[in-house]
């Protein structure tokens, strides 16, 4: 494995490349488990219509199905290839060995998701004017397909965090069935059912046609399968206790944005647990469309929660132990301490021009190679802000050493040179880009950089030891 | 590369390249449907109210376009996978330089399917006239745009050279005179596959096309078998001319691959395939009917036409990209498990397929259905 392919990285100015993929993630992911418990939520309508204990199922189903195939069908299936596209785009080398590594577990992801599509269509399309019996046919069908490609994603989602003990045999079995690959899929299954049944809920009150008892009654099956949400907070806990030490403690206190983010998604699923099992089911309470469009905002909040969480808790690496967030292979540190993160970089910069020195064209290249997947040199999380405070042997020693300045950085792989001029780099824009600008290489300071970097290491910052320092 | 492809590649290389161009021709043939069918579909609606309501085709693609479009973007997965596994480095370096530009073939996707539902919606058919052939016009500008970036994608990939420059620049578009004949190639080409997709609909949609029209053809002008014949005949016809402009863009080493040992006889594969074609939709055309076996055998020498094009077509790219350090890692990836996995899971669920599809058959077509 190369310690670190160059690609012509992106420029998406002021924004953050997590944020963008993070975003888009939450998008789709709450789009697909609206598919995936939506086919659960219909089997289970229309399997109460055949034995006779719910009128309205079948005409239901029907109308549920159509939102299921606009919104699913198209945004659904689209936002999936995006989520491919923009990971390319944010980080080809981590897409790129997850697709290497499990290419046929994709492949056979894709067998299911054809299966999805024409069942689903087949049910679309010709479901109203079919016998019960084959119109619960398809629909297992369908919802069976589409259960099972979160089946096979989820076990590549969560090898990035828990990849057990494919580290040391590669076996794509072991990476597979990871000791994350369990808690998540059922914790993931949970979530799609509620949110199936939320939309089942706002739509019931959408749908033209029914009377206030109808709908009251539909109501009141269709939010039955939230009672499973009782069930999250133990999974949730098993979850977590899957999570490598350090990963649960950004969780928990050990950074900020982390506790919050999940702190939203178990308040959401709290007060959607509590107000499904109290109100609606226990007391039978009408849920109106507004209350029904409030509850399910409320869950399209917990999956942005629980999916920062998911893509936050990795931090240093998007494959643990593997590969760190920048791409660079946990193994190619040291080597690129001795030769350098750019040598081999092919792409000039678009701003070229507008450095003064080269050491400070050096330096945009590491910042661009080993920075920019999570910082900007002006924008979000930038990296000038967050020196701005720094003396410039503070600057120094926090980026030779950047795994212990924040353990949920990886340790800087390059030469002292480069250290530096990311360092000078800093200093310049902060003194308002001036158009000269002295080189600074003395010796001396290349010298002390070197020590500091020998002194980290070339391993990831001790991550439990910074949660743990924290603690009373 | 003295041997016809795939042979003469090492193993691990060819077993995915055999897989890419198994998915690719699948992609293909839905890709083809809906951008043939979204070209026909916005000019047929400049014809007026009347016209359009008169053809059998625009009907058929009215109310199939979402489906087959969902079907593309599924069908796309398979080769998009391959595509990674065989060439991931130069896959990912184009698509990062076009960057938004590149990205924007998702919303344009995005909003192209919603215009296809829009088109058979009931709402559409409550409005003034004029905006059948708007929203048609835009689908088909979105779907000439989508093929577009994946042509210079696709280009791009192979233009190593200019990667560094083009970076430098940041100018998220690749110019190179090969890009708009091809891209006209794509679109021509879609038509021939337009043509028997539409006949086999029509066929399974209960129309008798083995028999001369006896249906009112003042409005349409042209019988639906004959439309269809003149559709995959013009269809050829432009590709022929697009491909001749597109030849001299090719670089020397992958024309002489092509026309040599490696692709010489895919080539051949294509252009039989295609005299097929052309023969056997003359004779509709004259005739005024399609017969059983006609559409059969142009059935096969369609797909033949198809695989032969799609090898010729990743001559070029062969040609072009250094395969050395590929042939590692294709050898690595052959390695790793999983593949009877996929297999088993392939067969299962294509009977699946086959199953849910025998079942509504038999349902409708037994009158258990309601009507
Ligand atoms: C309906 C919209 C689409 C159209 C009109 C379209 C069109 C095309 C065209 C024209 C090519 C050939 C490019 C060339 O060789 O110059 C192509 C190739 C390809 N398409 Fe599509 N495409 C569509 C959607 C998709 C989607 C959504 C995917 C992915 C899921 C996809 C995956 C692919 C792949 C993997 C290739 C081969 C690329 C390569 O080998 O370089 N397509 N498409």
């Amino acid at each position: 494995m190369t310690p670190l392919d160059h690609y012509p990285a992106i420029d998406l100015g002021p924004l953050m490349k997590g944020l963008v993929i993070g975003g888009l993630g939450i998008f789709h992911v709450f789009l697909a488990q609206f598919a995936i418990g939506g086919g659960m939520l219909l089997c289970y309508l229309q399997w109460r219509h055949m034995r006779g204990v719910c009128r309205l199922a079948r005409r239901f189903t029907d109308d549920y199905f159509k939102l299921l195939v606009l919104v699913s069908f198209v945004l659904g299936a689209v936002t999936g290839v995006a989520m491919w596209f923009t990971s390319i785009q944010i980080s080809p080398r981590t897409i790129g060995t997850m697709v290497h590594e499990f290419h046929w577990v994709w492949a056979t992801e894709w067998t299911f998701f054809c299966l999805e599509v024409v069942a689903g269509y087949l049910f679309y399309r010709y479901g109203p004017r079919l016998p019960d019996r084959a119109r619960l046919q398809l629909l297992v069908l369908y919802s069976f397909a589409s259960w099972m490609s979160l089946f096979w994603i989820n076990g590549i989602l969560s090898w990035q965090l828990t990849p057990g003990a494919w580290l040391e045999t590669r076996n794509v079995w072991a990476g597979f069935f990871n000791p994350g690959f369990l808690p998540s899929l059922i914790f993931r299954t949970i979530s799609a059912v509620a949110i199936a049944a939320l939309a089942a809920c706002t739509l019931v009150n959408a749908v033209p046609g029914f009377t206030r008892e109808e709908r009251q009654s539909l109501v009141a099956v269709c939010a039955r399968p939230l009672a499973f949400m009782l069930a999250m907070p133990l999974v949730g806990a098993w979850y977590l206790g899957t999570m490598p030490a350090d990963s649960r403690g950004w969780a928990t206190g050990g950074s900020v944005p982390m506790t919050l983010f999940l702190t939203m998604a178990v308040g959401s699923s709290t007060l959607i647990g509590l107000y499904a099992v109290l109100a609606i089911l226990r007391q039978r309470l009408f849920v109106n469309g507004a209350t029904a469009s409030l509850l399910l905002a409320l869950a399209f909040v917990a999956t942005a929660g629980g999916e920062f969480v998911r893509e936050g808790v990795r931090k240093p690496f998007t494959i643990r132990e593997y590969l760190y967030s920048n791409s660079i292979a946990r193994d190619g540190v040291a080597d690129l301490r001795r030769r350098g993160s750019t040598a081999d970089d092919p792409y000039p910069l678009r701003d070229q021009a507008d450095y003064p020195s080269e050491q400070l064209v050096l330096g945009a290249k590491v910042f661009r190679a080993q920075c920019s997947v999570c910082h900007t040199l002006d924008g979000m999380n930038a990296v000038a802000e967050l020196a701005a405070t720094w003396s410039i042997d503070q600057r120094r020693l926090n980026i030779a050493q950047l795994q212990r300045t924040k353990p949920f950085m990886p340790p800087f792989a390059g030469t002292p040179a480069e250290v530096e001029a990311i360092v000078q780099l800093i200093g310049w824009r902060h003194a308002g880009r001036p158009a000269d600008w002295a080189v600074s290489d003395d010796p001396a300071v290349l010298a002390q950089i070197e020590r500091w970097l020998d002194e980290a290491g070339t391993g990831p910052g001790d991550a439990r030891l910074a949660v743990g320092a924290r603690l009373p | 590369m003295n041997t016809p492809l795939p042979l003469g590649l090492p193993p691990a290389t060819a077993f995915y390249l055999c897989l890419y161009l198994a998915t690719l021709v699948v992609h293909l043939m839905f890709m083809h449907y809906v951008l043939a069918g979204s070209i026909y579909l916005a000019f047929g609606r400049l014809m007026g109210r009347a016209r359009c309501q008169a053809c059998r085709w625009q009907s058929i693609l009215i109310d199939w376009l979402p489906f087959a479009t969902g079907l593309a973007i599924t069908a796309g997965v398979g080769p998009l996978l391959f595509v990674q596994i065989l060439y991931g480095r130069e896959f990912a370096t184009a698509n990062l330089l076009l960057s938004h530009r590149w990205m924007a073939i998702l919303p344009v996707l995005i909003v192209c399917f919603y215009l296809l539902y829009l088109q058979k919606s009931a709402w559409i058919a409550r409005q003034v006239w004029v905006w059948r052939p708007a929203v048609a016009a835009i689908a088909c500008a979105g779907f000439i745009f989508i093929a577009w970036s994946w042509t210079e994608n696709h280009l791009l990939m192979l233009d190593r050279a200019a990667w560094p420059g083009i970076y430098a620049t940041g100018s998220l578009r690749y110019e190179s005179a090969g890009v708009l004949p091809r891209l006209a190639v794509w679109c021509f080409l879609a038509f021939p596959s337009l043509a028997i997709e539409l006949a086999w609909q029509g066929r399974l949609l209960g129309d008798r096309l083995d028999e001369p029209t006896v249906a009112d053809t003042r409005l349409t002008g042209l019988s639906p078998v004959r439309r269809l014949a003149v559709t995959s005949l013009s269809g050829w016809a432009g590709t022929l001319l697009a491909a001749a402009a597109y030849w001299p863009a090719i670089p020397v080493a992958a024309r002489e691959a092509i026309i040599g040992p490696p692709a010489g006889p895919w080539l051949t594969v294509a252009v039989l395939g295609l005299l097929i074609q052309i023969a056997a939709w003359s004779v509709a055309l004259f005739s005024d009917r399609l017969s059983y076996i006609a559409l059969i055998v142009m059935t096969a020498a369609w797909v033949a036409a198809l695989l032969g094009i799609a090898v010729v077509r990743e001559t070029i790219r062969l040609t072009a990209v250094d395969l050395a350090t590929g042939g590692e890692l294709h050898k690595t990836a052959l390695g790793i498990g999983g593949l009877p996995v996929f297999l088993l899971f392939a067969v299962l669920n294509a009977a699946a397929i086959g199953w849910s599809i025998r079942l509504v058959r038999r349902q409708i077509t037994s009158g258990n259905g309601s009507a």
